[in-house]
């Protein structure tokens, strides 16, 4: 029983791993920092894993634990880092064929969400996952009107990021 | 075309992660130690109702209650003890069933109250804890300065009393810095969190 439960969790999570990533790509700025999130958050699902009732898709009920432990759990590696030796996103990205300019933009967008706090992170994040406002608002906590609001406000903040 | 729908496109064709892990690296990471804050909250909160109880312990001794004796503050000593430990079990059991309250699958306002709420039960109990020695402290000191109020006078008296108040002041201002630390340090992010989601509930 226990070890079916086990390899369920192993092959969802792998097949969605790269939720995960992106999330970590947002809330951490380096390499460390991006694996130490990952594994917290791994633990995390794992240890929920069997109150993951599937009567939400697995992303869906992944997305609201990935960020729960971003944002509330996971405290900041005390390992001194420097920031200077990251470059946006430099070191994920390697030899894809891949658009010039919409590589670019890639890095600056991600730059940009770093200048964003925790809350605005989650939902800049939400809305480029195309999530509906109704899931934003009951991941987060908040009523749908506010959370309405507050995501105008991130992107207002965000475009003058990105086109000061 | 709104300006952030182009960086969407680009959000959308990003490459997938470049270092993906294996099931049986998730395997390990899923098996590895938690390093949350949770947890960090738990340890330091056990920590202190441990601490906390020890040093009581250790002032518990023969050569107290012989002067407690003397005092004639035995019985309330008794008495106060009773009360004491009773609090103390109400306190422990409450942050037991806050931090088992905590759950990762909250959504993220809940999440976070909870842990605010359980890290809360800890702070109501150290204040508890320093209220009850300011007590004891002002109490002791009422008791003998009038079983030897002739022996002393009356101008000692208040030089005596100014010392020991100046004395706790300092002792609880002391500890009060600490806490601002070691919590500042471990609940900054959360509180700031918190705060941003609140702040939307009640700006619209």
């Amino acid at each position: 029983m226990q070890k079916d439960l086990e390899n369920k969790f192993l092959l969802d999570f792998e097949a969605n791993q790269n939720i995960v990533h992106k999330i970590c790509r947002i809330y951490t700025t380096n390499k460390d920092a991006h694996n130490d999130l990952f594994q917290e958050i791994t633990i995390q699902v794992w240890k929920n894993y069997l109150k993951f009732r599937g009567d939400s898709k697995f992303s869906t009920w992944m997305y609201r634990v990935a960020l729960n432990t971003a944002i509330s759990l996971y405290r900041k590696s005390t390992r001194k880092v420097k920031t200077q030796d990251f470059s946006a996103i430099a070191y994920k990205i390697e030899s894809t064929p891949y658009e010039d300019t919409e590589e670019i933009q890639l890095k600056a967008l991600y730059a940009a969400i770093h200048r964003l706090n925790d809350i605005e992170k989650a939902l800049i994040f939400l809305y480029l996952e195309d999530k509906p406002y109704k899931e934003i608002s009951e991941t987060l906590g908040i009523t749908n009107v506010n959370a309405r609001v507050k995501m105008n406000r991130a992107k207002e903040k965000l475009k003058n990021i990105l086109n000061p | 075309m709104d300006l952030l729908d182009n960086y969407k496109k680009a959000w959308k064709n990003q490459p997938e992660e470049a270092s993906k892990r294996s099931t049986i690296e998730i395997y390990k990471l899923a098996h590895s130690r938690s390093a949350s804050i949770v947890k960090w909250i738990f340890i330091i909160g056990i920590l202190e109702f441990l601490i906390l109880n020890t040093l009581s312990f250790f002032m518990d001794n023969d050569k107290t209650n012989e002067e407690l004796n003397t005092l004639g503050l035995e019985s309330f000593i008794f008495y106060f003890s009773f009360v004491y430990y009773g609090v103390l079990a109400y306190f422990l059991i409450l942050f037991y069933l806050n931090y088992k309250r905590i759950s990762v699958i909250d959504n993220t306002r809940v999440l976070m109250k909870k842990i605010l709420v359980t890290r809360k039960t800890v702070k109501q109990y150290v204040i508890f804890n320093l209220v009850i020695t300011a007590l004891i402290v002002l109490i002791v000191t009422i008791t003998t300065l009038q079983n030897e109020f002739d022996i002393v006078g009356g101008t000692n008296i208040i030089l005596i009393i100014l010392i020991i108040l100046v004395l706790l002041v300092l002792t609880l201002g002391i500890m009060w810095l600490f806490y601002q630390l070691l919590y500042g340090f471990l609940l900054k992010k959360l509180n700031i969190n918190y705060k941003e989601l609140a702040k939307l509930d009640t700006n619209s």
